[in-house]
């Protein structure tokens, strides 16, 4: 207060006593205010940093809503995506079975052309289901951006950008690597489809097992980074030893110049002629096939081994080879490099969809993280502008008493007068 | 007889102290009344054989009680109250423009920002691309209206200077007046009470507007004086004030001085805003120059930086039909600085913006001590900083590294100023360009592929245009240099190491390491690889994760090639990258989202503060009144028992004069026979 003599003028008191208690009034009106609104801080002057605070928290709650929505767009592309591949591997098993059943010995001819053709509709629902699409249209196989339908029908080549996008510390890929799931790499893959030219005589079974891969990275590459199609021209000769024979056989490639384990022409070890023939074709690095039938000498056979560049190429070869099998050592031949190559394509299938499981369960972490980052912000945003009811209600309270005891001591005062004695 | 005398003089006395008294009765809520009391003094004695025989008393002087310095101190203090409190209501009106919560600016612009995440999760959905145009648009508006808020603010402060400074000129007038019959009655040889207590009433309100200093002069009058040393009242002339634009910049500094014209002169003098002191006049004064001007500043960064930075990246962007994208808001254009009206050379000077993430929320003014040498004075409120001299950054440096690039016409001369001031009116003019949702620039220009034969794990993170770095510093984005065509494109190849390295085929520049200012040259080839680090190549940039194995390869290619078809409509690289620039530092560091919310608590400092200073100088304007009013206010209890006290000496006096009656009737009574 001041510091002054012993005299205060009336109106000076008065006006003291008026400016005090409109102090009060108003300090009162504004605890209502925070009481009634439930903030303690209503506008940016009341605490600044405090409501910068605020500010700030409620700007990363609205994107984490943001970003849960994305992600939420973001995981039901990729569930689709995931269910696709899973009714792509069960395509792939109904084709297995079919084919399976094409190699049984009582088939005839027409049988077998039936059955390419139900591998033939298999095929045109397979490739329904790669070109599927997500509510937006956009492909959910399209990997890093492929056309408005992903695979084309003619050969099943992948029409886009190969490669798989990452997702953030918030969201997920929306797509799926479909160049992966259906295509074949020969270096990781192998996938190569044998198929008998000309057998002499015709009638001694000769063909070939399936041609598998024991170590793909092996697999030779043409200058264009293709395998090469090999041709392999074999001829039973008289072995060694006496009653044995061996085979003798030439690789040729197209293009030509690969490399081959050894030079034209190789031998074969000698085998007993009695039993069926499994005679191990070593000569192209990577590869490893087995010659059969029952040969005699002078017998010839000639192979075509050609790589496959994808799941709906090998389909294809396989309708083409069961459909057009003209005996059932064919039969058994094609039904043998079917059953090989259509499981290599369930490998890639898996794959791709354990990844998309990969994912569906990343998501879930995230949309936990982010829970939890949402409640603790909103709980900043709290602590920063809210008002502590229980302290509030005090404050208030505290501040109506002192109203109260200004209000009666001002009128307890002006009673008080010397005019009141004198009369 | 004697003794009558005495009691009549007696009685007009006490008569003439009870009228004091009572006039202090009746006017004891007359503000500005300074109490008056009685000053009697005895008459001399008379010389008499038997001693000194009293005469009585006589009233000498009406006694007009006040303290010159506790008046002085008490409207000083008044005047500093008067100003504080003019300025902190004004900043109270300021901070509701930028108020936060949900239906705030901060709310509008992130809404904008996130509404493109929709368009990033369903890039052909029309809907999500209005949303996001429409969103656009909404924050344009919003920009404006708040502009056009500060632009009310400004002109009812104006309005109010206007009429502030009407009064003050009225009050100067009536001062020389009273002055005037001040100095004539002082000849009467009594003090004039009460006009000289109209006088410091209208000295007391004339402090509520502006603040001033005051010496009395022989004659009586009473000299005031504004700014320090302006006088507006000499003896019975008042000067006049006025509200006008500075002489330097006039009204393009968007400030306003107080201008002072003497009585009898024709010139107008600007007077300094610090010199004022407090007032009202002041107050305003110092909001509209210093707290509005931040405001300004504040909105129309935020406005340009916005703006600026969307507008670069959807340029580098593909629209759905297939062309490159557009500006999304209209361009800003900067205000060109200017000269000052005592500059004597012809130089000019230029600005245009060079990098808007670094702009600050301010006008700068720009002192010539040489042609290449002075200072630089950030306003509102900032130290001068040399430049051009050794160890000190050229202008040009100065500019730059504030966003902006300047260029001078000619040299200037010692003495020249020029005020910088390029997002002026920025936020008044944002507006979205009413674009179709299909020219929404969502897909990037680049695409890339992953090698058929890639046996690592490389995955693509994210690929968007940044426009070209310059060897010489960060200039606006133009378009990036495309991979070749058909066929080709920019290849890069890995090898596992460790260290992971790559080296690039086909691409037309070097690369450059961005994260250097200036940018420089990439260490290499063979580049380091380091998984979640962008690549720089040809003003585009590529970020990739995973590990590679050796002869991995990337193939970057011009996504508006023939060979991908109409891929790129299903892209949306580009809206990723406009909805990183949430992220981007262009506020002093704080980020675009979070821009608006240190913007709001700049403003809500300078209020907070303001507030405060008012509630400390209007305690101690009511501590000095109290104070003041302790020596000339009426004190009615006081007043009741001088009553009582001169009533009785009324009563005592009336009674010798019965006395003296009686005395006279004996003496003639007895005289009588």
């Amino acid at each position: 207060m001041s510091y002054s003599t012993n005299r205060v003028a009336t109106a000076n008191m008065y006006e003291n006593a008026t400016r005090n208690l409109m102090t009060r009034q108003t300090s009162l009106a504004n605890l209502q205010d925070n009481l009634t609104s439930g903030k303690r801080v209503e506008r940016a002057s009341d605490d600044p940093v405090a409501a910068a605070q605020a500010e700030r928290a409620m700007t990363r709650i609205s994107r984490i809503q943001t970003d849960q929505r994305a992600l939420d767009a973001q995981r039901s592309a990729v569930a689709q995506a995931e269910s696709s591949l899973g009714d792509a591997v069960d395509l792939m098993q109904q084709m297995r079975e079919l084919v399976v059943s094409a190699g049984s010995g009582t088939f005839t001819n027409s049988d077998r052309v039936t059955v390419a053709n139900q591998l033939q509709g298999l095929r045109t629902q397979l490739l329904d289901v790669a070109n599927r699409k997500d509510t937006n249209g956009v492909p959910l196989l399209s990997a890093l951006g492929s056309a408005a339908t992903p695979f084309l029908n003619a050969m099943g080549q992948f029409d886009g950008l190969a490669g798989q996008t990452t997702g953030s510390s918030v969201g997920i890929p929306s797509a799926l690597d479909g160049d992966a799931a259906f295509m074949f790499q020969p270096q990781r893959d192998g996938v190569f489809n044998a198929s008998v030219d000309t057998a002499t005589p015709a009638t001694h079974g000769l063909g070939s097992s399936a041609v598998t891969s024991t170590n793909p990275t092996q697999i030779a590459l043409d200058p264009s980074g293709n395998a090469f199609q090999y041709q392999i021209n074999v001829t039973y000769i008289a072995g060694t030893a006496p009653n044995t024979l061996a085979a003798q056989y030439s690789v040729t490639s197209t293009p030509a110049g690969a490399p081959l384990n050894g030079t034209n022409p190789f031998t074969s070890a000698d085998f007993n002629p009695s039993q069926p023939a499994s005679v191990p074709v070593t000569a192209i690095p990577g590869l490893s096939l087995n010659l059969t039938g029952q040969p005699q000498v002078g017998d010839t056979v000639q192979l075509t081994l050609k790589p496959s560049n994808g799941i709906f190429d090998t389909i294809d070869s396989a309708i083409h080879d069961i459909g057009t099998a003209g005996s059932s050592s064919a039969a058994s031949q094609a039904v043998g490099q079917a059953l090989a190559n259509i499981d290599s394509g369930l490998a890639r299938l898996q794959t791709v969809r354990s990844y998309a499981g990969d994912l569906l369960n990343r998501a879930d972490n995230i949309s936990g993280n982010q829970q939890k980052r949402s409640v603790q912000l909103e709980a900043d945003r709290s602590n920063a502008v809210d008002l502590d009811m229980i302290k509030g209600v005090s404050d208030f309270q505290n501040q109506q008493v002192g109203y109260d005891a200004a209000l009666k001591s001002y009128s307890m005062v002006q009673k008080l007068s010397l005019f009141n004695y004198i009369s | 007889m004697s003794l009558l005398n005495v009691g009549s003089r007696a009685l007009l006395a006490n008569q003439v102290a009870l009228q004091t008294t009572g006039n202090n009765i009746a006017n004891v809520n007359t503000p500005g009344y300074s109490r008056q009391s009685v000053v009697v003094q005895t008459m001399p004695g008379q010389f008499t054989g038997g001693g000194y025989i009293g005469k009585g008393v006589d009233v000498q002087t009406i006694l007009r009680n006040q303290s010159d310095l506790l008046t002085r101190q008490a409207t000083a203090a008044a005047a500093v109250d008067a100003g504080n409190s003019a300025r902190s209501q004004s900043l109270l009106q300021l901070q509701d423009v930028f108020s936060g919560g949900t239906s705030g600016l901060g709310t509008a612009i992130n809404s904008m920002m996130n509404a493109l995440s929709d368009v990033v999760s369903s890039p052909t959905d029309m809907t999500a691309r209005n949303v996001a145009l429409t969103s656009m648009d909404e924050t344009g508006k919003r920009m404006v209206a708040a502009s056009a808020q500060l632009d009310d603010i400004a002109s009812s402060v104006n309005e109010q200077l206007k009429g502030d400074v009407n009064t003050i000129n009225q009050l100067a007038q009536n001062i020389a007046s009273v002055n005037d019959q001040i100095a004539r009655a002082k000849g009467n040889g009594q003090p004039p009470n009460d006009l000289l207590d109209q006088r410091d009433q209208l000295v007391r309100n004339l402090n509520k507007y502006i603040q001033t200093t005051q010496v009395t002069a022989d004659d009586g009058t009473l000299s005031v004086f504004v700014a320090g040393s302006q006088p507006l009242v000499l003896g019975n002339k008042a000067g006049s004030v006025s509200i006008g634009d500075p002489k330097d910049f006039g009204a393009a500094s968007g400030q306003k001085s107080l201008l002072f014209q003497q009585p009898g002169a024709s010139s107008m003098q600007e007077l300094s805003g610090t010199a004022l002191g407090g007032g009202e006049v002041a107050g305003l004064l110092s909001f509209q120059n210093s707290d509005l001007q931040e405001g300004y500043q504040l909105l129309n960064r935020m406005a340009t930086a916005i703006s600026l930075s969307l507008n670069a990246q959807n340029e580098l962007g593909v629209t759905l039909d297939g062309s490159m994208g557009k500006a999304l808001f209209a361009d800003v254009v900067p205000a060109q600085p200017t000269a000052a009206s005592t500059n004597t050379s012809a130089a000019s000077m230029g600005v245009t913006f060079s990098d808007p993430t670094k702009l600050s929320a301010n006008s700068y003014l720009v002192s010539f001590s040489s042609a290449t040498t002075g200072t630089i004075t950030t306003q509102p409120g900032g130290q001068p900083e040399n430049f051009g001299g050794p160890g000190q950054p050229t202008l040009a440096g100065y500019f730059s590294s504030h966003g902006l690039q300047s260029t001078l016409s000619g040299p200037p001369n010692a003495g020249d100023q020029f005020l910088v001031d390029p997002m002026k009116g920025a936020a008044a003019k944002m507006q979205a360009q009413q674009l179709s949702p299909t020219q929404l620039a969502a897909a990037s220009p680049v695409n890339a592929q992953m090698g058929a034969a890639n046996a690592g794990t490389l995955q693509l993170a994210s690929l968007n245009a940044t426009g070209q770095p310059a060897t010489t510093g960060f200039v606006p984005p133009p378009s990036p240099v495309l991979p070749a065509t058909t066929g080709g494109g920019v290849t890069l190849t890995f090898a596992s190491g460790p260290p992971a390295t790559f080296t690039v085929a086909g691409n037309a520049t070097p690369l450059m390491d961005v994260s250097a200012t200036p940018p420089v040259p990439l260490a290499g080839p063979p580049y380091t690889y380091t998984a979640g680090q962008a690549i720089t190549i040809d003003g585009w940039a590529i970020t990739l994760a995973g590990a590679p194995k050796a002869g991995d390869t990337v193939t970057v290619g011009n996504a508006l090639d023939p060979q991908y078809g109409d891929g790129y409509q299903r892209n949306t690289g580009n809206a990723t990258a406009l909805m990183n620039l949430r992220d981007a530092k262009m506020f002093d560091g704080a980020t675009l989202s979070d821009g608006f919310a240190s913007a709001m608590a700049q403003v809500g400092t300078r209020t907070q503060s303001a507030q405060y200073a008012q509630e400390l100088s209007s305690s101690l304007a009511a501590n000095l009144e109290g104070d003041r009013t302790a020596v000339s206010g009426v004190n009615l209890d006081e007043e009741a028992a001088r009553l009582i006290q001169y009533q009785q000496a009324y009563q005592a006096s009336a009674k010798m004069i019965q006395v003296a009656q009686n005395i006279f009737d004996t003496l003639i009574t007895s005289m009588g026979h």
